[in-house]
């Protein structure tokens, strides 16, 4: 195959952008993904990971159904990523409860194929058991289940799959413009951030998977696409603060949640309506307290947790104005610009995978090829049979815990690592020890999945998510990256400034408690020991660190 | 049971050790609380004085040169507050802070020599120390198994020696960082090696800490064994000096460098790492050494928690360990409770409030902190000479070191503070922490003792 000459250009390696690729790839077609940053670097990257059932979307059948549907596929293709979370909404008054109870309904439908018991109503003593951190004056509370999946892994695994049936992936790739002829598309121009060079590449079709730069690209390519761009905030929280996830009415009425997540607690979200630069985006303090007061009515302790930091990103809905935010539709739409360029809006991460099959059958139908989508069939990498984590742990000298961690981000693939230790017992040092991250498993991800940066580490590995924020791991992290990627002194350098920097734009915000004495450590390593404030190597403040 | 003393010294931190060492070994009955492991503990055991101003990008050459432009720009600084003596005169201000903050540090030098950490290096000149990033920070004294001094010989060939499973330490990313600044200012070594050994403290190949390596270099053979495979790397290089992490030995690292040196043939020292810190251990337990030598009382693990006052006077600090609560009375009391790390400040969504006394805390600027938002006092850019400004809130304190309240006046004739809880400064840019610490350590004492000794303090 030529490296410069494709039958669809994907633009955006988010969740959906890489299912496309997969799917593209799959059914045999010459694709080609650009992510002008790293796989999962926005949207989907600050996402509570949700594989949702669609209860919030009762009013829409269709999307119910079609997310009932999803969840079924993800657990055959991803059950390695995947977590089941037990969700109460605690009622504190009888206002409380829903006018209809059609949602009770509408979610225990398809709760059987989905592997989770219907919905049902609990008792105060009931709820209290399951969630001792439940307000003591509950009246009653709804159970039911939801599937939650690490959405990094998956973005990336897919991209992964893609590279295994042909594509070609490529990270700091940013599309800069179009070759047309007669205003068809006939080729992509795009800008290497690695190294530095624009390259232009022939395709028939492209997609634009971009979420929240859709319009931007369409425009670009000469067409119009109307977006509504929403901000979501999550306040994280140190470890998992409750047992099961709690969702509650918030301050304004609308509803928020708080999820254990990995070895989080995440605490969100808030919809605005936005027209902020997506690179520039940071929680406010309005958020954050929104967030704490509209929980604390049910979990009145909240503020007694440690807050980690804080993560926003955008939502790229479907252009439905003169409504709130939860009454637009979340189903999505593709828009055929008719020009050779196909776009979404909309969509939900549980979708990625329904999307990415749509939008291809129409490429397929657009390029007279004749294939069937197989992407809720074939697993994703590590989804190949169970693991055996205490036989792992015994046999190779490594903690249970920092095993069964591994597990749930490789699932089969673990063992690739683990022998890697056998030729270097000494790779079995942990790195990160909030999360916790063995040295072999860094060293296996900058080998076999092409990250760039700390930031594109820390999206494959959780490195530096926990409580410490890479105040620990950065320094060995970089050391590690800089050996293996064989990078200059001041590149090195550079690494540990960018990490910083990307934590520091999501703590700094909540900064309070605990993470004041921990932000003080981070600055006597970085600052007071390695004197990286003073140092001259060529670092670019980021979009977020410009201006007054 | 309940205690009494004359000096009770809230925080064993590097200022409420220098004070306690200072009270106690001039014959004062002195008690010394230690809540937990004291931030000290966690430096890299570098005394720095003055490395920079706020905002600037040059070093000073010397800590007095720093001091001066200290005393001339920033009047908010805790070394500033040494000036505003009445009986100092106008123009011996600058004289004044230059002059008590040498003898502060004089007074450490000298104290230190004959403990496991001692000191070298002078207040007359600042000493480019190289850290485990293969950067290097401008310091006043480094601990005697760091000194790098013979570095700076035109023929040196230096040599980057880690160790497998120690994680703390990457010879081979700092030999490039370090290599690449030589040639960008043009000074030897102009030769950089690296190499990585392999040791098993208590038969781990893996996950090795600062810590356990350091016990290890303490016991046995253990240099004998380093010295095998370190000389043939060292020969192979040519190399005329060695550069480790800081693991050289708890108690013996200075006779563990002589005899690493020996059997090497080439100079042997260690850089500025980070925590779990070896340096800052050694610092800690040599001044808790010099402490205890003196007659004081060492109370681990007691964390003050609440007082009671007798009209104008702090009369009792109120104690607590896991298993008992006590309260002590003391004629004077120092508060030396540190920073957020050392849990003297503690901030919320609400404001920065002191935690033993309830104090008033003020920014950097002098502006009431008590009801800031963290948030508001940090600068988008994480590592910036800028600082992050919530690092300088703090006690802001009278010119015998005394923590003020609203009106200006004294919360109490007989509590004295000292070190990184006071307001004006930011120790991670300026590099000048363990400086600090010492200096107003050293002062509070005096005028502590002052006190006792009946002298008005007005």
């Amino acid at each position: 195959m030529s490296d410069s000459e494709f039958d669809v250009v994907v633009i955006g390696g988010g969740s959906t952008g890489t299912a496309v690729a997969r799917d593209c790839a799959m059914r045999g077609l010459r694709t080609l993904l650009l992510e002008r940053d790293d796989i999962a670097s926005a949207t989907v990257g600050t996402c509570a990971g949700m594989i949702s059932s669609g209860l919030k979307y009762r009013n829409e059948p269709d999307i119910m159904e079609l997310c009932s549907e999803e969840v079924v596929h993800f657990n055959h293709i991803a059950r390695h990523i995947m977590m089941k979370i037990p969700i109460l909404a605690p009622l504190l008054d009888l206002s409380d409860a829903a006018s209809d109870s059609g949602y009770i309904d509408a979610y225990s439908e398809h709760a059987e194929e989905r592997e989770v018991p219907a919905m049902m109503f609990l008792t105060p003593e009931a709820t209290l058991e399951i969630e001792p951190m439940v307000h003591p004056d509950v009246i009653a509370s709804v159970y039911y289940e939801e599937f939650f999946i690490d959405p990094f892994r998956l973005s990336l695994l897919q991209a992964l799959d893609a590279i295994n049936h042909g594509a070609k992936v490529h990270t700091y790739c940013e599309v800069i413009g179009f070759e047309k002829t007669g205003g068809e598309i006939q080729g992509v121009v795009f800008y290497n951030r690695i190294t530095g060079t624009t390259e232009t590449v022939r395709t028939k079709l492209v997609v634009n998977a971009t979420g929240p730069w859709a319009h931007k690209l369409a425009r670009m390519n000469d067409s119009k696409l109307d977006l509504r761009l929403n901000k979501g905030t999550h306040v994280i929280l140190d470890r998992r603060v409750v047992n099961v996830g709690i969702t509650a009415r918030a301050l304004d009425g609308r509803w928020v949640y708080l999820f254990p997540h990995e070895n989080t607690t995440l605490l969100g979200t808030t919809a605005l309506d936005t027209w902020e630069d997506p690179d520039r985006l940071v929680a406010s303090f309005d958020e954050i307290e929104y967030l704490l007061q509209s929980i604390e009515a049910v979990i009145p302790s909240i503020r007694e947790s440690r807050i980690i930091r804080t993560m926003a990103g955008i939502r790229p809905l479907v252009p439905d104005w003169k409504v709130s935010e939860d009454k637009v539709t979340r189903g999505y739409q593709i828009v055929d610009h008719e020009n050779g360029m196909i776009s979404f809006t909309g969509g939900k991460l549980v979708m990625c995978r329904h999307m990415a099959q749509d939008v291809t059958d129409l490429v397929c139908k657009k390029l007279g090829v004749k294939a069937i989508c197989k992407t809720h069939e074939k697993p994703l990498p590590g989804n190949e049979d169970d693991v055996d984590v205490e036989s792992l742990s015994v046999e190779y000298g490594i903690s249970l815990h920092t095993l069964e961690r591994m597990r749930a981000r490789r699932g089969t693939d673990i063992v690739k690592i683990l022998e890697l230790t056998k030729e270097h017992p000494e790779w079995k040092t942990t790195i990160c020890t909030c999360e916790p991250v063995i040295e072999a498993e860094i060293r296996y991800a900058i080998r076999e999945e092409f990250p760039q940066t700390l930031n594109d580490l820390r999206r494959r590995l959780r490195l530096g998510t926990g409580p410490c924020q890479g105040t620990s791991c950065t320094y060995k992290a970089a050391a590690i990256l800089s050996e293996e990627l064989d990078l200059e002194g001041d590149d090195f350098l550079v690494d540990i400034l960018d990490f910083k920097a990307e934590r520091w734009k999501g703590i700094r915000p909540s900064m309070r408690g605990e993470q004041l004495a921990q932000e003080e450590l981070a600055q006597g390593i970085y600052t007071c020991v390695g004197n990286l404030d003073q140092s001259d190597v060529d670092y670019d403040l980021k979009p977020w660190e410009e201006g007054a | 049971m309940d205690l009494e003393c004359d000096v009770l010294v809230i925080g064993a931190g590097m200022a409420g050790l220098v004070a306690g060492t200072i009270s106690s070994n001039e014959g004062v009955s002195t008690i010394l609380l230690r809540k937990g492991q004291s931030a000290t503990a966690y430096s890299s055991g570098a005394i720095d004085v003055m490395g920079y101003l706020p905002d600037a990008s040059e070093p000073f050459s010397t800590p007095s040169e720093g001091l001066t432009a200290v005393a001339a720009m920033l009047p908010l600084h805790p070394y500033s507050i040494v000036g505003y003596s009445e009986s100092v005169q106008p123009d011996t201000v600058v004289d004044e802070i230059v002059g008590s903050a040498r003898a502060a540090i004089s007074w450490l030098k000298n104290s230190l020599r004959d403990t496991i950490a001692p000191l070298i290096g002078s207040f007359d000149s600042n000493i480019s120390a190289l850290t485990v990033f293969g950067t290097t920070k401008p310091t006043c004294l480094v601990q005697e198994t760091m000194n790098s001094e013979s570095l700076q010989d035109e023929d040196s060939t230096l040599l980057f020696a880690g160790f497998a499973g120690y994680p703390d330490f990457n010879p081979s990313a700092a030999a490039k960082v370090f290599l690449e600044d030589r040639i960008a200012i043009g000074l030897p070594p102009r030769k950089v090696g690296r190499c990585v050994l392999k040791l098993a403290p208590f038969g781990k190949l893996y996950n090795l800490s600062s810590i356990e390596i350091a016990r290890h270099l303490d016991h046995g053979n253990s240099i004998e064994e380093l010295a095998k495979q370190l000389k043939p790397q060292a020969d192979k290089l040519g190399a005329t000096h060695v550069a480790i992490p800081p693991i050289l030995g708890i108690r013996n690292a200075l006779e563990n460098k002589k005899l690493l040196e020996e059997l090497t043939g080439v100079e042997v020292f260690e850089l500025l790492g980070v925590p779990p810190s070896v340096p800052g251990l050694r610092l800690q337990m040599a001044l808790e050494g010099l402490f205890r030598k003196g007659g004081g009382r060492l109370l681990a693990g007691h964390e003050a928690i609440s007082y009671t006052k007798n009209g104008e006077l702090l009369d009792a600090v109120m104690v607590r360990t896991p298993r008992r609560r006590m309260k002590i009375k003391s004629k004077a009391t120092i508060l030396a409770t540190g920073k957020f790390i050392g849990g003297g400040l503690a901030g919320d969504e609400n404001g920065i409030r002191e935690t033993v006394f309830d104090l008033m805390t003020v920014t950097g600027t002098y502006h009431s902190a008590g009801d800031i938002t963290p948030s508001r006092f940090t600068n988008r850019v994480s590592i910036t000479p800028s600082s992050q400004p919530v690092y300088s809130c703090g006690l802001t304190v009278d010119p015998h070191f005394r923590p003020v309240q609203e009106d200006g006046v004294e919360w109490s004739s007989n509590l004295f503070a000292a070190g990184s809880i006071l307001a004006g400064y930011d120790y991670s840019s300026e590099k000048s922490g363990l400086g600090v610490a010492t200096t107003t350590g050293y002062i509070a004492i005096r005028k502590a003792m002052d006190f006792l000794k009946g002298v008005d303090l007005k």
